[in-house]
């Protein structure tokens, strides 16, 4: 009892959500199920027609037979349309069922927090996203429509064999019963050997994967041979796995042809003993023989349910589960914010971390300053940087924005204050013009140019096919590392926030283009409050604050000046990096030959 | 190549060239092959023997009332034995097939993925930098699936689904002729149906899968860009840019459906109407008595036969559509040239041991990619064995791609790169490139342990050599902090290292195979003061005694070279050691005094 309910509970967990969106459709859904019992009829009266007709040719007069034939096309017609209206009205409401789920799953992980996305694996919500959908919507729709004619044809058809013979009927249905239970104790080692298979494909994959990408190391130290014999061993290891799935699979098909043989045959040989006693006729043999004929579709959908259901099942249950995980609140207060940053002994621990991963860091922003982030990576600089978009909270009283403590702030009127660029960009599939004006709704041709041109990225469009109109990612054109870096600073630009906040956005821009852009951006940033992390410390010269964080703590701090008169590590760096530029810079012209 | 995508878009058309390139795959199974035919003829007329004792049991037993009971039961048995004994003969033979076709399929496949592989992994780098690993995974992965589909599907399974047209046209024709006539009449209408649903459902299929495959790309994004989108507040209008690509893809897919509705049921009433005309011709024929009952039920399932091929034709094309696409990718790509290209004939290569030294030699070489641009041009000098030259110069001056021509991953277009005096494209690549290591920017990690990693799966390197290559960088100790040691499996994207620790370990897997020659490309300086100071440790000792050529990023590299040589837009502009070029005052000096803001 208490089993049974929270089965149910379990059920209404993975399927209410899709079934309120199908009651969205609900008029396709009645329309769709009106003529699901119609078609189901005229199936089921064509085999007594079609027998009659049999035993007519023995007796009957052609009229009958030509009557007979013009209400058994009159049948099929109807047959065939209810087979349409029923088809394309349940599958259509599926698919706005996952339309809809879609749609509401996408808003839904756009308002979760941050901190959920770190822990979620990209491809696992994705193919929640469309394997786990599919899996629902097959039962909002195909099942709904197959198994509602299962529903009308198995017990009519059933009940119309009894009245003809019991005992065949039942000695029928007893072989296919032994088939059903037979297959079921194989499925089990099917699945698993059709995950073997699919594993050791994977292994292929995997591998070539990882030799064409690192086809120069493969090529350079001589291993292409070693990598042929690995691969051929997965290869062969693939092919078993295969050939053992085949021969399962063959044999079960052979069960099931046989069977339905054997079946076919009893109710030959029974009724062929029938008619020869002349109980039955040998129409009505047909006729028989006709119902069985329609039960193995229902028979096999019946099957087919009861190994997808549970699939289905857990596929709800997957989905649901993220449906569950609870949205960022966006609530706070939301003042005017002009950018003073405070920074008091902050101290911060990602969740299931043991080490924190900012330790007691303190300072000070007015607006209009800019500061430098300088550490290797993993010492503390991108947590900072989201501490002050709040995708994670920091403790109270830690951080300051304009004398607010940010945990008060609203965090969508929080991030206003900033305009953000990523350690690695993020570009949509559409135009460059498109990604420019990611952040304002309705950007001018005028306000892109002059973004483009303080992020330097106007040098690259004479590169690009259509220039803005460029289609960047996905089906488009591949940017470079510093490109992509490069729009997303021009984003960063367009939106005209108050505050900037540059995560090593520099870092595949080469030193010349790098001068450039830090001078459009001081052309740019008047009044805007900067912070910048970059392991390029030519970026941060002019900066009036740089910390040097060391696994969370600031080691050292000061303008370029006097930490190069500190002589510590940002010293050492900053020499060092001077020197490779150097290495790397263009002779002088005169210098050329 | 201006749109890396353009070959998944291939429309799959049969081509004749294919049979020819497979047959090479195919011929070692020819026997096994004409086996499954063999069985397929079997099984054939096995199944055209059922509706056969049907009819005789029809016509004989169950209708011969005149004759005694017991003798009519006693027939109608053996006919029923005759009829299990064919069944139980299909199910075996079908069994059969489908082990047999399966042992020969995949071994053809397996065979063509091994060729597709082993030619993938012997062309150029060119070729592999026009092509994404992800995209010649798939080719040698779902592609050579389909091939499968040829062969199972397409070619064998089609030969049975003709033959049984065939066949079956035959014998019913031979039963009654205008019946047959009338059958024969009525197929085309369902060829004319299935031929336009599988150009309309195909268009509707490629509009699906074309969409859909941008809506998931779209929806990986947004998941990869959800920070920006956050801290730009933009997830209302992201989410509604995913809602149009969602119901572009619904209302694509809600096309499909209406293709299938109508189609299944047109499809249904055409063939069931043939089946009404039958019982009203064939009917008036048996009330007539020009037609036996039994034959006419014989007819009647032999027709049943017939439908079944006839209305997968359209499915089985679909299938086989895209196995011709998968076709054409792969022998397309099997058309690429190798690299290196076979030697010219006569000009066996020479070997070329390891002798502890060598000199390298770079004799007014060129080199170009594809029509492109000239990226060296007149590039000459040499490295003495055990010497150090050190390349210095602008981003896109040329510098990598000269480190490449070393190991001889590309080869010059004109000129000669020599090692002790014999031309690289002359030596045998396998000692080259044993007596080459070379060490990158960045380490490419493959799958599998840090001892796999650092000896490349060579298993005649033992633990105590990859222990010495590791404590000679100064790389030991850190290995030995790791939970498992040298056993340690690394994470994807090697996100157990650091920066300095990954070139440490670039640097050991080189110095492992004890090379000839060293081809370095320094990493540039990073902030973490301990690992610089290791790596720079790390330079000197591989150096050391070996002949080497370094792309410079460090000041004392280049100062402790033998040869510095500055390169600009593929030319050497200067070259000399450190203090000759400084008293110079040349580019080089240019460059440095530049720098240091001097």
């Amino acid at each position: 009892m208490l089993r049974t309910l929270s089965w149910l509970r379990s059920v209404r967990r993975a399927f209410g959500r899709p079934l309120a969106l199908l009651r969205r459709h609900r008029w396709l859904v009645v329309i769709g199920c009106l003529f699901v019992p119609v078609h189901a009829a005229a199936m089921l009266w064509m085999p007594r027609l079609f027998g009659d007709t049999l035993d007519s040719l023995t007796t009957g007069s052609a009229v009958q037979l030509r009557a007979t034939c013009w209400l058994l096309l009159l049948l099929a017609g109807v047959e065939s349309a209810a087979r349409f209206v029923s088809r394309r009205t349940l599958i259509d409401a599926s698919r706005h069922v996952e339309q809809d789920l879609k749609d509401e799953l996408v808003l839904h992980l756009q308002r979760l927090p941050i901190a959920w996305f770190d822990r979620a694996r990209t491809g696992d919500v994705t193919s929640r996203m469309t394997q786990d959908v599919e899996l629902v919507r097959f039962v909002m729709g195909p099942l709904l429509l197959h198994g509602g004619s299962t529903l009308c044809l198995l017990p009519a058809g059933l009940w119309l064999m009894l009245g003809m013979d019991v005992p065949v009927t039942l000695a029928s249905l007893g072989v296919f019963a032994v088939l059903f239970l037979a297959m079921r104790t194989v499925l089990p080692r099917l699945h698993a050997w059709s995950k073997q298979s699919q594993e050791a494909i994977a292994a292929v994959s995997q591998q070539a994967q990882e030799d064409f990408a690192g086809i120069r190391v493969v090529m350079q130290f001589d291993r292409v041979d070693r990598e042929l014999a690995a691969m051929a061993t997965k290869n062969r290891r693939y092919l078993l796995a295969n050939l053992r799935l085949v021969r399962l699979r063959s044999l079960m098909n052979a069960m099931t042809h046989s069977t339905s043989g054997v079946v076919t045959l009893g109710v030959l040989l029974v009724g062929g003993y029938q008619v020869i006693e002349q109980r039955i006729t040998i129409g009505q043999l047909f006729q028989f023989l006709g119902y069985l004929g329609l039960m193995t579709f229902p028979l096999e959908i019946l099957g087919w349910t009861l190994a997808t259901l549970p699939r289905a099942h857990a596929a709800g249950v997957r989905i649901a589960e993220l449906f569950e995980v609870a949205p960022e609140a966006d609530a706070g207060a939301e003042p005017e914010l002009r950018g003073a940053l405070r920074v008091q002994g902050l101290t911060f621990t990602y969740p299931g971390a043991e080490r924190p991963a900012l330790a007691d860091v303190t300072f000070e922003l007015a607006p209009g300053q800019k500061l430098g982030l300088v550490g290797a990576v993993g010492s503390g600089k991108s947590t900072l940087l989201a501490l002050l978009l709040r995708y994670y909270d920091p403790p109270r009283g830690s951080v300051f924005v304009d004398g607010h403590d940010v945990l008060d702030l609203k965090p969508s009127a929080l991030r206003r204050l900033f305009a953000y660029t990523a350690q690695e960009p993020f570009l949509f599939s559409d135009t460059v013009a498109a990604n420019v004006g990611f952040a304002a709704d309705d950007a001018a041709g005028e306000a892109i140019d002059r973004a483009v041109g303080a992020a330097a990225l106007d040098q690259d469009l004479p590169q690009l096919r259509e220039g803005l109109a460029t289609i960047v990612g996905e089906r488009g054109v591949t940017l470079s590392g510093g490109q992509k870096q490069r729009v997303s600073l021009a984003r960063a630009v367009l939106s005209h926030r108050p505050g900037m906040l540059l995560d090593d956005t520099l870092s595949a821009v080469d030193p010349v283009t790098e001068r450039r852009i830090l001078q459009g951006l001081r052309n740019e940033r008047r009044g805007r409050t900067m912070l910048i992390a970059s392991h390029r410390l030519s970026v941060l010269t002019d900066a009036d604050l740089i910390l040097v964080l060391d696994r969370g703590r600031i080691t050292e701090r000061g303008d370029h000046h006097t930490l190069l008169a500190q002589a510590g590590a940002y010293a050492a760096a900053f020499w060092r990096q001077s020197e490779a530029s150097a290495l790397e810079s263009a002779p002088a012209p005169e210098a050329r030959p | 190549m201006s749109d890396p995508y353009a070959d998944d878009l291939i429309e799959g058309r049969f081509q004749f060239g294919f049979l020819r390139r497979l047959w090479p795959f195919v011929r070692p199974y020819r026997r096994g092959f004409a086996a499954c035919l063999g069985i397929l003829l079997l099984s054939f007329a096995l199944e055209m023997l059922g509706p056969w004792l049907l009819r005789l049991a029809i016509d004989g037993p169950m209708r011969a009332t005149a004759a005694a009971r017991d003798e009519r039961l006693r027939e109608l048995l053996w006919y029923g034995l005759g009829f299990l004994a064919t069944m139980l003969a299909g199910a075996l033979l079908g069994y059969v097939y489908g082990l047999l076709t399966a042992w020969n399929g995949q071994r053809v496949i397996r065979d063509v993925r091994r060729h597709l592989f082993h030619h993938l992994m012997t062309t150029g780098l060119g070729f592999h930098e026009r092509n994404t690993a992800g995209k010649l995974t798939t080719r040698v992965t779902s592609d050579v699936e389909n091939l499968n589909e040829l062969i199972a599907t397409g070619v064998l399974q089609s030969l049975f689904d003709l033959m049984k047209i065939g066949g079956v046209t035959v014998l019913l024709f031979w039963i009654d002729l205008e019946l047959a006539l009338f059958t024969i009449a009525t197929l085309p209408v369902v060829l004319v149906l299935s031929a336009l649903f599988r150009r309309n459902a195909q268009r509707a299929y490629r509009a699906v899968r074309g969409k859909l495959a941008l809506q998931n790309a779209f929806t990986t994004e947004i998941l990869g860009g959800v920070r920006t989108t956050r801290a730009y507040g933009r997830e209302r209008a992201i989410a509604a840019r995913y809602a149009a690509r969602n119901a572009d893809t619904a209302a694509a897919w809600r096309a499909t459906v209406l293709h299938f509705s109508v189609f299944f049921s047109l499809v249904d009433f055409a063939l069931r109407s043939t089946t009404i005309g039958l019982l009203w011709f064939g009917g008036s024929a048996v009330l007539d008595g020009t037609l036996q009952p039994g034959q006419f039920v014989q007819f009647w399932l032999y027709y049943g036969m017939l439908s079944g091929p006839v209305r997968e034709l359209g499915e089985k094309y679909n299938v086989l559509q895209a196995a011709f696409a998968s076709c054409e990718r792969i022998f397309g790509l099997l058309g690429e040239p190798r690299f290196p290209p076979p030697p010219a004939p006569g000009r066996a290569p020479s070997p070329s041991p390891r002798r502890g030294r060598a000199r390298v030699e770079f004799d007014d070489v060129a080199f170009a990619y594809g029509d492109g641009p000239p990226v060296l041009q007149g590039v000459r000098f040499v490295a003495e064995p055990g010497s150090t030259v050190a390349i210095v110069g602008p981003t896109g001056a040329g510098k990598t791609t000269l480190l490449s021509l070393v190991a001889r991953l590309r080869d010059t277009v004109a000129g000669q790169v020599r090692i002790d005096g014999v031309d690289v494209r002359d030596l045998d690549l396998h000692d080259l490139r044993r007596r080459v290591a070379f060490v990158a920017q960045d380490l490419f990690l493959f799958t599998g342990s840090v001892l796999d990693n650092v000896r490349l799966f060579d298993a005649r390197v033992d633990e105590d050599r990859v222990w010495q290559a590791l404590a000679t960088v100064g790389a030991a100790e850190f290995v030995r902090a790791l939970p498992q040691g040298l056993a340690t499996e690394v994470q994807e994207r090697g996100g157990t290292f650091s920066q300095g620790e990954r070139q440490l370990l670039a640097f050991a897997r080189a110095l492992v195979v004890d090379p000839d020659v060293l081809v370095l490309d320094e990493a540039t300086a990073s902030i973490d003061s301990a690992s610089e100071a290791r790596l720079q440790r790390a330079v000197e000792v591989s150096l050391r005694g070996r002949t080497a050529l370094v792309v410079a990023h460090r000041l004392s590299t280049v100062r402790n070279a033998d040869c510095i040589l500055v390169l600009d837009h593929g030319r050497i502009v200067e070259s000399g050691d450190h203090q000759s070029l400084l008293r110079r005052r040349g580019a080089y000096a240019s460059m440095l005094a530049h720098a240091t803001g001097a």
